[in-house]
């Protein structure tokens, strides 16, 4: 059974919103849906162009609504947890008063049986309204818009800038041979895999051969030497991204192995100062104690498993004008 | 347009199409590519031109096609493409490079590993940004919307939505399935398309290198794709002119086709889809079971083709292909493919 190794990711957006879409924002905090002039026609939501044409459109934005009228519907019987009602609604084409276009829409409904083409609906707004879709909670049945709790009032600046966290979490099949490498270096052995085609050998449990094509198993692994020779490197000022755990500038070094054509990529140095990193410095593996060691890869290449990384083995430096370009 | 030059599919595969497969993306590529190859006696080397299909949002990895690279045998370094679209748009796009007239033979792909993430949560975040994406809009949402639209303008109905299933997946009876409740009023589960993982892969060569690989190609005669605006409120649901008018720009009335494989994932994208392309009866449309049976998004377009060209191999004198794209039927590609004796 091919084991699965599951991540998060998150992707932190911060949207412009611009001239139209900031302002439908800006009134959503103020409680007033906006749409905008096209031709005869009022687009919700307003649009910088003619869907139709590309054409850009004036700015004529004018109050829609807030009452609508629902012109299709379906009904989520189980709703995800991106709906934005943890109970059964339905979503609903709802036609502001005053709209040409129908804007997509959750109705709080309580049941199926409720909705009905032509039912009359009213917002009911957030009682902390940010400048978002979402400031509108929902529509409910009736005329008269509702709010939710205590009415915190309109934004104090106008909305232009608006966050999205897109967050999704995957399962990957991790390649078995990955797992025989990670197992490999629990007992300090630096595993590698010779493609039986081409003769080149390959390291951090990459499956498949990307020349040949050919699709690694266990029957093809080599153990590889433990020292080698740095070929390049970059040092790395980290920006404070959300994610980033380094704080200090660091290296990532490409290492050549010894007596091999094999070079590691983006590898951590340990008692190496970053001063001290250089082209043709001989160095050697650094293992983890069990209690420090891994199952995952380091991304971008990296370290796995027990590897952590390398240090100076304390031999003179080689001087290869070649080495710097043995990146892989 | 047409082609003056020609071009036709000589070969395809796919891999096993399954609800979850042990396999990375990259080994799918790697046992579809050699797959499609190996029966023309064609090897990686042989290859001109890549271009590849698949969706880093499915894959969870940014720019996973990197890593789709170790299945085509990239050394010495080759002409490559990638498009973040099904597999019929990478097609689409090594059709246009072979025109070049400068090289032979191109190989394109699609691949989706859709298992690796949930498809519930994962398109609503490919939608609009500012409207759609935050309230999860989600594509049983927009398939209902447009059903109700179809059926509203008399194209479908429950009935025939359920006889399209049963035809497609070769299993069940209509009146079993509309006992069913709805998952999204007016779709039951039935009228919705599997989840699967799977890849395929496509060999294309030109003019007198295409009839030595094999006797009888699938010339490509007509191709186009269009799009509609993004926001499903801006358009008529009941209707979709973006396949019309690239069914008219790839000829699609010059002749009668014999054969349709349409990427219809609900079944009542099926059904809009015969009406807008005037297909009728006579027209035998996805005998393949379509999307219905086996939807590996990023490379179901491209297996319509596939299974497009093998009416071709095996006799067939025309044939169309669809793929599409986007929310509600949003993006359109018509591909018709032609034997001659």
């Amino acid at each position: 059974m091919t084991r699965l190794e599951e991540n998060l990711i998150t992707f932190p957006y911060r949207r412009s919103l611009g001239p139209v879409t900031g302002a439908f924002m800006t009134a959503l905090t103020e409680k007033r849906i906006l749409g905008i002039r096209n031709g005869d026609g009022v687009l919700v939501p307003p649009m910088e162009w003619d869907p139709a044409t590309g054409a850009e459109l004036p700015h004529d934005l004018v109050e829609v609504g807030p009452a609508g009228t629902v012109e299709s519907w379906t009904w989520v019987p189980e709703p995800t947890e991106q709906h934005p009602l943890g109970r059964p609604f339905a979503f609903a084409f709802v036609r502001l008063d005053g709209a040409s276009t129908p804007l997509l829409a959750p109705v709080d409904a309580g049941s199926p049986d409720a909705m009905a083409d032509g039912l009359r609906v009213a917002p009911r707004w957030r009682g902390e309204r940010v400048g978002r879709i979402t400031d509108i909670a929902c529509f409910v049945p009736g005329e008269e818009p509702e709010v939710e709790g205590d009415d915190l009032g309109p934004a104090a600046e106008p909305v232009a800038i608006m966050d999205y966290v897109a967050s999704i979490t995957y399962r990957n099949p991790v390649p078995p041979v990955f797992d025989l490498v990670i197992e490999a270096s629990r007992q300090r052995r630096l595993l590698g895999f010779r493609c039986p085609v081409c003769a080149r050998v390959y390291v951090g449990g990459r499956a498949v051969c990307p020349i040949d094509a050919y699709e690694f198993t266990a029957a093809e692994g080599v153990d590889l030497p433990h020292t080698g020779t740095i070929t390049n490197f970059v040092v790395v000022t980290p920006v404070q991204y959300p994610g980033q755990t380094e704080t200090e500038p660091f290296a990532r070094v490409f290492v050549l192995l010894d007596g091999t054509d094999v070079v590691l990529s983006y590898q951590p140095v340990i008692e190496l100062p970053v001063e001290d990193v250089a082209v043709g410095v001989r160095v050697s593996a650094v293992w983890a104690s069990p209690a420090e060691a891994s199952g995952s890869a380091g991304g971008m290449g990296g370290t796995w498993g027990s590897l952590i990384g390398w240090m100076p083995s304390g031999e003179p430096a080689v001087d290869d004008p070649d080495l710097v370009n043995r990146i892989f | 347009m047409g082609t003056s030059t020609d071009i036709a599919v000589v070969g395809w595969a796919q891999t096993e199409m399954v609800r979850h497969t042990e396999l990375s993306e990259t080994q799918l590529l790697v046992r579809a590519i050699t797959a499609a190859l190996e029966p023309l006696g064609l090897t990686r080397a042989d290859v001109d031109f890549t271009c590849l299909g698949s969706c880093d949002y499915i894959t969870g990895q940014a720019f996973s096609f990197v890593g789709n690279l170790d299945a085509i045998g990239a050394w010495p370094p080759k002409r490559d493409s990638h498009v973040e679209m099904d597999g019929a748009w990478a097609l689409y796009e090594a059709w246009l490079r072979l025109q070049e007239g400068d090289i032979e033979i191109a190989v394109v792909t699609g691949s989706g590993r859709s298992s690796t993430g949930d498809p519930a949560l994962i398109y609503p975040m490919e939608m609009d940004p500012f409207f759609l994406a935050p309230i999860g809009a989600d594509p049983l949402t927009f398939a209902a919307l447009q059903a109700r639209a179809v059926i509203a303008a008399g194209i479908a109905d429950e009935r025939s939505m359920a006889e399209v299933a049963v035809r497609s997946r070769g299993k069940g009876s209509v009146d079993e399935l509309l006992a069913d409740s709805y998952v999204r009023q007016p779709l039951r589960r039935h009228d919705v398309p599997p989840i699967t993982d799977g890849a395929a892969a496509m060999v294309l060569a030109t003019g007198e290198r295409a009839r030595r690989l094999v006797e009888r190609p699938a010339y490509i005669t007509g191709f186009d794709h269009r799009t509609e605006c993004h926001n499903p409120s801006f358009r008529p649901l009941d209707d979709s002119p973006s396949t019309r008018i690239a069914a008219e720009a790839a000829g699609l009335g010059d002749g009668p086709v014999e054969v349709a494989e349409l990427q219809a994932a609900f079944t009542h994208e099926e059904l809009l889809l015969r009406s807008v392309l005037g297909l009728g009866d006579d027209v035998v449309v996805n005998a393949s079971g379509g999307a219905l049976r086996a939807n590996p998004i990023m490379a179901t377009g491209l297996c319509r083709i596939g299974h497009a060209a093998d009416h071709i191999f095996g006799g067939g004198t025309r044939a169309l292909a669809h793929s599409t794209s986007g929310p509600c039927l949003q993006q359109n590609l018509i591909c018709i493919l032609e034997g001659r004796s």
